[in-house]
């Protein structure tokens, strides 16, 4: 199945909105741009690799001829694409679990959206909005976003550290070695294949 | 500008596909055909455009009506969706594509409308931005970090959890030596390539 690569899943959705409210959305969207508490909210949820909104207005799917036949849609559309960890289920449920409220501001201007919490109906909105991807590709494919930031983490401790105990006398090394064990113990689970469901 | 977040460029390209009734396949069901058999791993396109971090194709054959009392309406094209997050600017990364991945480019976009091939890569450039919609909302939960940068962290999560197993008790006298050998196999080890799996082997190897 092409929506999913390793530990990575690959959502797109499409949702109509009457265009007088793409112009609320935008200042929304303008707005968390600057003040981030969506971006703070995923970066909290810390399973969210990427992931984006895109307003397509009624006029601006790409026409590159004439021979191609002209849209004369009625509704903007906004898409959703994200690349996630974990299964579609317990993703929908921690978004209406968590962002609920940001969720809300964000689809709320979408024809038929039913609110993110309860969450069956939610559920039911994004699987007809839902598109299947045809091929995906990360770089990283046994890596959640996760074990990306603690490798980072690992990372740093180890340059810090190599460069700290570079001609440093055995006795103090032990004690060097002690603190950067410390520091990294929590960063230092393993990659690999995903579990099977994900 | 909302298609970057950090150093992360956020690429959405809607590329009207072709429609062609006499065609035996239509030209949507030879893109996904062909998409079907493109390797996922670093073997396929991306793995050699190796600052994308990830990326996604799609065929988009119509919008979606959600019921009553919204309109039905339909697109009159079906849309190539190219999706990715690389790192670095827009006409490199293009660039890059169309001279590191032109076959895999040429066999997937040829069924799209305005392609001007990839021969031309200042035309194939100006092609892609005609069917780029901006980015409204982008994020980037590590937006400050490379793929290389990322997978060269990774490798290192790996054997420092190694080293750290293997070295359980040892003396200061014996620690240190072994660390510093250590340091020398991890610099000069080969990164792992974008899209293997085969990080932990890699690491096996190097300790």
């Amino acid at each position: 199945m092409s929506n999913i690569h390793g530990k990575a899943y690959a959502m797109n959705t499409v949702s109509p909105m009457k265009p007088w409210k793409t112009y609320i959305l935008r200042l929304g969207f303008f707005v968390w741009n600057h003040y981030k508490p969506i971006g703070d909210g995923l970066v909290q949820l810390s399973f969210i690799h990427f992931a984006r909104w895109v307003i397509v207005p009624r006029y601006a799917f790409p026409r590159l001829s004439e021979q191609q036949p002209k849209d004369n849609l009625q509704y903007d559309y906004l898409f959703f694409f994200s690349n996630f960890n974990g299964t579609w289920n317990q993703y929908i449920d921690a978004f209406s679990a968590v962002l609920f409220s940001g969720l809300n501001l964000i689809w709320r201007w979408s024809e038929k959206f039913p609110g993110s919490v309860p969450v069956t109906p939610f559920k039911n909105f994004i699987v007809r909005g839902q598109v299947e991807t045809d091929y995906y590709y990360t770089a990283y494919p046994h890596a959640t976003t996760n074990d990306v930031k603690a490798a980072h983490r690992v990372q740093s401790a180890l340059d810090d550290f190599a460069k700290l105990t570079e001609g440093m006398p055995p006795a103090k090394f032990a004690d060097a070695y002690l603190q950067f064990l410390v520091k990294v113990q929590g960063d230092l689970g393993e990659t690999g294949e995903a579990p099977v469901g994900t | 500008m909302a298609n970057q977040s950090g150093s992360i460029y956020g690429l959405t390209i809607l590329s009207p596909i072709k429609d062609d009734p006499n065609a035996e396949i239509s030209p949507s069901l030879a893109i996904r055909m062909y998409l079907q058999t493109l390797p996922v791993d670093g073997g396929g396109p991306f793995g050699r455009v190796s600052n994308t971090h990830m990326a996604r194709l799609v065929v988009l054959d119509d919008v979606v009506y959600f019921g009553m009392p919204s309109c039905e309406e339909h697109l009159k094209s079906q849309y190539l969706i190219f999706e990715s997050n690389f790192d670095g600017e827009l006409e490199p990364y293009l660039t890059q594509l169309a001279t590191e991945a032109r076959d895999e480019v040429h066999n997937i976009w040829q069924h799209c409308i305005g392609y001007p091939g990839v021969q031309n890569v200042d035309a194939f450039i100006a092609y892609m931005k005609r069917c780029q919609v901006e980015t409204t909302f982008y994020f980037a939960d590590v937006n400050d970090k490379t793929v290389q940068q990322t997978l060269k962290a990774l490798q290192t999560q790996s054997a420092v959890a190694s080293f750290i197993e293997k070295n359980q008790g040892k003396r200061s006298e014996e620690l240190q030596p072994a660390f510093v050998e250590f340091m020398r196999r991890l610099n000069s080890a080969p990164r792992p390539k974008p899209g293997s799996t085969k990080g932990k082997e890699l690491t096996d190897e190097l300790l």
